[in-house]
């Protein structure tokens, strides 16, 4: 096995955004990229693979200026049996050119039968279906984000059957697969998994899968052993700031973990229904029922009691966040019938009970996006601060609450930095400790690994567990099923789905 | 630069304007400049407190408040800014005749409050939409359901960490609009509407020194030298309260507008 060496350092003005030290990706082999987001995996990426500006950033690869290495005829001969799946597959579409023609441009038209990608990539949809899909123009049409994501997919599966028909032995190859999977749910993850590995088989070729999908691991684990020597896993982690590191990742403490996960008292051990949400309510016109079972047949009402965690499991759009915006009054549902601490609501409620009686005490929300929900203008400090709390925020208080997600003693820089600075896997830890901190009898939590390294991941799941423990209800909304399945008991998970 | 500016056409006249015309350009730009101060610093508290206003009441059942604060809102609107600004200075004058105005704090706090009335709704729109914007993104609602105050959010998360830079901005060009518009409702009144009004009973400002005669003659005096090219060092002599007043305007408006642009592109507005 050969390895190509990299270091990069990646400078913005005075500001180091990214230094790695030295490490290491195997040649021909698959490599997983893991990290919290907004450490750097995309930025290093796109440095070695030859994407960013000069003009615009001071970028050294190997201690070379960037120019130096971007004219250098082994990048450019790199660059050229390569190709990039950038994370937003929005930006890497252009607006004004159909989809299909965009997967048959420049090097691409050269693969004349794609059918054996796109029969993978949407799962047997017949040629018809698959027209509506792409031959529109990524605007005014706006195809999901699902759809525009296998379409970036099916370029880089092009270009890499390309790649096995013509390649020179010897030629360096390098597919970054930046997110693939953001969104796409599990079932078209498992399908661009087994196109990923199908062609790899057929003929070998350096791929990174960056991402923050850990039940990937899992994945791996049962389905392709047999390529697992060929398959890497590392982590990007931060070491003295801002330094990161790639260290090696064990797939056996992520499977160890998840083994030994705790399950809550069950309905035994729970105290008072917090929570007693309809098994149907209607909102912007749709009905919507809750299910107990995976096949939809039972309705059942959304029964949270103290103690106990609650999942809710629906595909990408049917409506998972739109159910936790009705539960805290943010959406007005047209048919609703929930009670909330025993305090009844209905549709008629006005959003000023909710203000006053749940909004902060009763009930509390960690929404999904970090970015959004924080206030990026406001400090470490003031994102604390005009909550409800029943003790005042004191300076050791914010210490030791700062303390359950953040290493050590954040201390006074840190307090003082603007959220805007901070990189996403530290801005959706403080996404969680705000809502958290205030200690509401039901907490819902809207993806709340989204972003997390595994070991802020294992930290989250242990302090909801402590605060289930202490009587806190929660309700989950996350795509993650492997972890939620692992951690919530069986008789706890809903089914979301539209009604008649 | 601006700054510079000022010094170096104070030095110039303290050397070469006589004196009675020298305290005259110097109570005029003081007073003119103070004016503007006070009016900026109207319009904020009064947009504030309009956007406020129209913010909370917007959500009350009762719609009528709202309703009836949006319509006199639209009615100051619909009227034009100098005229309104005029009739402003009308009544602050006829006040400062009939003796009830004696204070002159009290008189430069009412011009500035009236050109401040016709100014500050274009203030309360870019507050509005700021307010609007954040309260469609997932910030607001995750702060209220943490239980932060709508008050709060408003005040302290949307309006001052983010839109002060769009705020001071604003005030920037409120400033720069507020030495216009006086300027020019001082050289109307001053020119043509009252004999009685202005001199005597306004505070001098750039406006009535600018329709003065002599700076009027001053003024033609530029004309003048432009067609007879060897007349242009006398402006700098004979001419120099005119001359002086027209530059501060000129190139006071100039650069608050350079100001005003720089800092937008500072902060990518």
């Amino acid at each position: 096995m050969s390895v190509e060496r990299y270091s990069v350092s990646i400078r913005s003005g005075e500001r180091m955004i990214v230094n790695t030290g030295s490490y290491d990706v195997s040649r021909d082999e698959v490599t997983f990229l893991f990290g919290e987001s907004g450490i750097g995996k995309s930025m290093v990426s796109k440095a070695v693979y030859g994407l960013l500006d000069p003009d615009e950033l001071d970028v050294t690869v190997n201690g070379r200026p960037y120019a130096e290495y971007l004219a250098d005829p082994a990048t450019v001969e790199l660059r050229g049996n390569s190709f990039f799946v950038f994370q937003e597959p929005s930006s890497h579409l252009n607006p004004l050119l159909k989809i299909s023609d965009q997967m048959n441009e420049g090097s691409l038209r050269l693969c004349k039968d794609d059918s054996d990608i796109t029969a993978k990539l949407w799962h047997g949809a017949d040629a018809r279906a698959l027209a509506r899909v792409l031959d529109v123009f990524p605007k005014p049409y706006r195809p999901s984000g699902g759809e525009k994501q296998r379409a970036l997919l099916a370029m880089a599966f092009k270009k890499i059957s390309l790649l096995a028909s013509s390649k020179a032995a010897g030629a360096r190859t390098f597919f970054v697969f930046d997110e693939p999977t953001g969104s796409l749910d599990n079932n078209y993850r498992n399908l661009f998994l087994e196109l990923l590995f199908e062609k790899y088989s057929q003929h070998p070729f350096t791929v990174m899968v960056i991402t923050h999908d850990y039940s990937i691991i899992s994945e791996l684990y049962a389905k392709y052993r047999q390529l697992l020597p060929h398959i890497h896993l590392k982590e990007l982690r931060r070491a003295e700031p801002p330094e990161v590191e790639v260290v090696d990742f064990s797939a056996q403490d992520y499977l160890n973990w998840l083994g030994e996960a705790p399950k809550g008292p069950g309905t035994t051990g729970a105290g008072d229904t917090v929570l007693d949400f309809g098994a149907r309510f209607t909102v912007f016109g749709r009905k919507l029922c809750l299910f107990k079972d995976a096949a939809r047949t039972q309705p059942a009402n959304l029964v949270i009691r103290k103690g106990e965690m609650a999942y809710v499991k629906a595909p990408s759009g049917v409506g998972k966040t739109t159910l936790a915006k009705v539960i805290l009054g943010l959406y007005r549902a047209q048919e609703l019938s929930m009670s909330l601490c025993g305090l009844p609501f209905t549709a008629r409620t006005p959003k000023k009970i909710w203000e006053k009686e749940v909004w902060g005490r009763r009930a509390g929300m960690v929404f999904q996006h970090a970015d959004e929900s924080l206030n990026l203008a406001s400090s470490v400090r003031e994102t604390f601060s005009g909550l409800p709390l029943s003790e005042r925020m004191t300076p050791g208080r914010l210490d030791f609450v700062l303390s359950e997600l953040f290493d050590g003693s954040p201390g006074a820089p840190f307090l003082a930095k603007k959220v805007a600075m901070l990189s996403g896997g530290q801005k959706q830890r403080l996404n969680l400790l705000r809502s958290i901190v205030l200690g509401p009898d039901l907490l819902i939590l809207d993806e709340p690994l989204n972003g997390l390294d595994f070991v802020s991941v294992k930290k989250v799941l242990a302090i909801l567990d402590d605060r289930r423990n202490k009587g806190a209800a929660l309700l989950m909304i996350s795509h993650n099923e492997e972890i939620f399945d692992h951690f919530v008991d069986p008789r706890h998970v809903y089914y979301l789905a539209e009604c008649g | 630069m601006w700054l510079l500016g000022l010094v170096a056409v104070g030095v110039w006249d303290v050397l070469f304007l006589n004196r009675p015309a020298l305290a005259q350009v110097a109570a005029g730009f003081f007073d003119t400049f103070s004016v503007a101060f006070l009016a900026v610093a109207f319009t904020l508290v009064l947009a504030w407190g309009a956007t406020l206003a129209l913010h909370f009441m917007d959500a009350w059942k009762n719609r009528a408040p709202y309703l009836l604060l949006t319509f006199l809102l639209n009615l100051v609107r619909s009227v034009p800014q100098v005229v309104g600004i005029l009739f402003g200075y009308v009544g602050v004058s006829a006040l400062v005749q009939a003796g009830v105005l004696r204070n002159s704090v009290f008189v430069f706090s009412l011009l500035a409050l009236s050109i401040s009335i016709f100014v500050f709704i274009e203030f309360v729109d870019l507050m509005r939409e700021r307010i609007a914007h954040y309260q469609k993104l997932d910030f607001y609602n995750a702060m209220r359901v943490c239980g932060v105050s709508e008050s709060r959010v408003v005040n302290f998360d949307i309006l001052w960490k983010n839109s002060r830079i769009h705020v001071l901005n604003k005030l920037i060009s409120v400033f720069g609009a507020a030495i216009f518009l006086q300027c020019s409702v001082d050289f109307i009144i001053s020119v043509g509407l009252s004999t009685d009004v202005n001199s005597v009973t306004l505070p001098a400002t750039m406006g009535s020194l600018l329709a003065k005669i002599d700076s009027k003659q001053d003024i033609l005096a530029i004309g003048y030298s432009l067609t007879h090219p060897e007349y242009m060092g006398n402006l700098f002599f004979s001419h120099l309260q005119g001359v002086t007043v027209a530059f501060l305007i000129v190139f006071s408006l100039m650069s608050i507008y350079h100001i005003a642009n720089g800092y937008a592109e500072r902060h990518r507005l």
